[in-house]
Formats: structure tokens, sequence, C-alpha cells
């Protein structure tokens, strides 16, 4: 069964190539253009998985980790974050906001998709 | 001669003012101009001008106390004003307080004061526009730069799938990727430099283990390369914690192991060594190696060494990488050989134990 991955970006260009390229890596993939929307869409869908952007308008990458930390039926979807931002607070303030992965742009795929299936094995390895 | 006379003949505007029975007894020539000029009117002084130049100002009555302030007066009847400094001093005579009133004008001087302190203001916002300006932009360039490098990395999945990559696709298509990351290099580099430059630098500093940052950077930079190469990562001796800035560690040593991948073909190697008293860090690569004559101008901003001409390069990672090893006390020195190698030595002491 395909893997459901809600990607939250604000950028519509990145946004349409990411989803493309999840897709062609056998994904379904859900698309949300800001934290909100995310919220929304992750609780309407549970997917596997969601990938944030961390500065988006409306609900930010932090907002949304805490958002999902309280929320019972969210709290176990990991999530990895995409950040610009390269300073290791900004990456340390991630992961102690409960991301479980994260990375830099621009990145390459590979690396990103290396940390999906990390993410995602883990989840089935504990199951 | 009179006392009256030897004040006359001050330039500096003087007044001798009884509080206890609200009169003056002296103004001179020059006093009397000031108040002429403030009052705007032709009138001699009045105890009630010199209350006002006072306002809540009381002077100490024990005789022979000197105090001085600053005070802004509006001319009457028009939209200036005259800085004044006075110093006031008292003297006591017959049971009568008196009050010795030397005022200065310093309008010019504190025009020029305000001048100053407005075009520091001025400069240091344009400094901080400037600074904003870099970063904003460094940042920005990063949101087309991502679509850019995941759009390649979708144009050449999908020629894959359809068993399209061929050399000359897999060729160009690395070329791209290759370019958009050196620019990326470049704009955090200039990033930096430009915080450096501008001395925003904040050095926090706390108790950091160095192989763990050793293992960040290798995760987040080093894995999963095109070529294969792996970081070498050895330590020897019980590890201990240096103090030190982390995210200044981190761009130290990503700096120090992206050069040593870039001007080698082999897998370069970390070595920390715990001794006694201090921690050696070594990068060490088996590349190009830097010729002995660039070897003093190396961690200058700018420079390069004279073999590099193919391989990009803003000039700038290593005097970066200097400066933030000094803000954390630690020193570094290079060793290379051409075509031999290099390895670049940084030691950082530990902290102090704190006697009990």
């Amino acid at each position: 069964m395909n893997r459901t991955i809600l990607l939250i970006e604000d950028k519509p260009s990145l946004l349409d190539t990411l989803k493309s390229l999840l897709e062609l890596h056998q994904y379904r993939v859900i698309v949300a253009a800001n934290g909100a929307e995310g919220v929304a869409q992750a609780r309407l869908n549970q997917p596997d998985l969601v990938i944030s952007d961390i500065y988006m308008p409306v609900l930010n990458g932090y907002e949304l980790l805490e958002l999902f930390k309280q929320d019972d039926a969210l709290r176990k979807i990991p999530v990895i974050m995409l950040t610009a931002k390269t300073e290791i607070e900004e990456i340390d303030l991630a992961l102690e906001k409960g991301a479980d992965g994260y990375v830099t742009k621009p990145f390459v795929f590979k690396n990103l998709h290396a940390v999906i299936q990390k993410i995602l094995n883990k989840g089935t390895e504990e199951m | 001669m009179p006392y009256q006379e030897i004040l006359s003949a001050i330039p500096t505007p003087v007044v001798i003012c009884s509080h206890q029975k609200k009169r003056l007894l002296f103004v001179n020539t020059p006093a009397a101009t000031l108040f002429k000029k403030l009052t705007n009117t032709k009138r001699g002084v009045s105890y009630s001008d010199i209350k006002i130049i006072l306002h809540d100002f009381s002077p100490r009555e024990d005789s022979g106390q000197v105090n001085s302030f600053e005070t802004r007066q509006p001319v009457r009847g028009k939209k200036a004003f005259l800085w004044l400094e006075v110093i006031t001093s008292t003297v006591m005579q017959d049971n009568e307080i008196f009050t010795v009133l030397l005022i200065n004008d310093i309008s010019a001087r504190k025009t020029k004061e305000q001048q100053m302190v407005q075009s520091l203001e001025q400069e240091r916002s344009l400094h901080e526009m400037k600074s904003n300006f870099i970063s904003m932009a460094s940042h920005e360039f990063k949101t087309p730069l991502t679509a850019i490098s995941s759009t390649v990395d979708l144009l050449e999945t999908k020629l894959q799938m359809d068993n399209l990559l061929d050399q000359f696709y897999r060729h160009n298509i690395s070329k791209i990727s290759s370019e958009i990351f050196k620019l990326n290099t470049m704009l955090d580099e200039m990033l930096t430099l430009s915080t450096i430059v501008s001395n925003n630098i904040e050095v926090s500093k706390q108790a950091v283990a160095v192989e763990q940052v050793i293992h960040d950077i290798k995760y987040q930079y080093f894995s999963e390369r095109k070529d294969d190469r792996v970081l070498q990562v050895a330590v020897t001796g019980t590890p201990r914690k240096i103090y030190a800035d982390k995210n200044q560690l981190s761009k130290i040593f990503t700096n120090l192991v992206g050069n040593a991948f870039k001007y080698s073909s082999e897998n370069p190697a970390v070595k920390l060594q715990y001794q006694k008293s201090r921690l050696l860090i070594k990068i060490t690569d088996t590349g190009i190696g830097i010729p002995e004559k660039d070897l003093p101008y190396l961690f200058n901003s700018f420079y390069r060494g004279s073999n590099v001409a193919s391989i990009e390069g803003t000039g700038l990672g290593l005097s970066i990488v200097k400066d933030f090893v000094e803000r954390n006390n630690g020193t570094i020195f290079v060793e290379s050989q051409e075509h031999r190698g290099t390895t670049f030595t940084i030691i950082f002491k530990y902290p102090q134990e704190t006697p009990a």
C-alpha cells in the first residue's frame, strides 16, 4: 500500500515539484499551502508522514509542531522540517519541539528521500 | 575694587541672587544680553527670569556647594530655544544666602552633539539595513534555488524512469546541481562574513561535545555523496566537553571538512585527540596540498591558493574559520605539502575546573 505524505509548503513552485517527485517515488501526496491548512489536512487524512516548511504565513512550522504534539490524533505522525536556515539553533529548536528529522534547503532529493525512508521504516519496525 | 566691577569684566554671564528675599543682587552685561535674547524684550532682568531658568532646581544652601545642570530654554515669542549650562554656588553673608550663577550658552555645542547623535543613529540604521538585506537576500535566494534544484531532481528521476538518462543528460544535470550548491555555499559564506564584519556575531558559549558536532555535520552535509566518499572519524582519549559556541564550531568543521573533500579525491579524516589538558582536532586530506608560498596568506579574506584555479571558491571560508576559532579561544594552524595533502590542526583547552 502506498504511504501517504502530507506536504506543507507556501511556495507553489516548490510544492508542485516536490509533489511530483514524491509521486514518482510511489507516495500518495496531499498538499497544504500553510500550517493551518496542514493541520486541517492532517486531521482529515491521517498521513503517515508530514514534510513541512518552517517559515510560512498563517501558521509556521514551529507552531504546527506545537499543535501536533497537543493533539492526540496527530501526536504520533512523524514530521520532517524543511528549512533554509542552516543555523544549528534553528534545527535544535525544531527537534526540541518534536520534529523527527530536518533537511536544509536547498537539498538533493536523494537526501530528503533517505530521511523519509528512515523515518517511515522506523515506524514499521515498531509496529 | 568692588566685586561688581570685577564680575562685570568676566565675559561669561554672571548673576547673583537671593532666594530668600526673591531679589537680584547683580547681573553682569553678558547676563543681561543673554536674558534679553531669552525674553525677547528690552526690559531688564528680573528675579522671576532667573527662577524660570532654575525651574525645579533648588541650589543646595550649604555654603560653597557647587552644582551644575543643563537646561533647554524657549526664546519667548519665537520657535527657537537656547541650551544653557548653569553652574551655581552659594555664599552666606549676614545671615542671607546668596546664589551665584554662571551661565554658559551651549546651544552651538548641543546642536553639534545632536547632529552627531543623529548621524550616528543614521549610520547605525544603515548598517542594520545592510546587514538585514544580506541576511534577507541570502535567505530569499534559497527559495528559488531550492525550487530549481528540486526541479532538476525531478527531471533526472523522470528521465531515469523513462530509460532516457544517458551519459549526456547525466553529465549536464549533475553540472546544474553542482553549480546550484556552489551558489548556495557562496550565499552562506557571504552571510557569515557580513555578520562578522558588522561584528554582530554573538558568541554564546556552552559545554559542547565536539564528537557530537562532528557527527551532526557528517550526517547533515557529508553523507550520501554522489562520489560515495565518506568522512572518517577517529577518537582517542577520553572525550571531554569544551566550552565553545556550538554553531560556530559547526561552521568551522563544515568548512574544513568541505575543503578536505573539495581539494582531494580520497576519504578525508577527522581525528579527535583528547589529551590531558587540551583537545587536538586534526582535519586531514590527501589532496592537492597548498604551495608553500601561499601558506602565510591562507587565512586572509579572499586569498586563494595559487593551485586552485579550476576549483571554485570565494576565498572567505578560511578567514571565517580562523575568526571563529579565535573567538572560541582556540588556535589553528596548517601543515601542507603540494600533491601530498593538508592537515589543519585546531587546539582547544578544556574549561578550567573550578576548585571546590
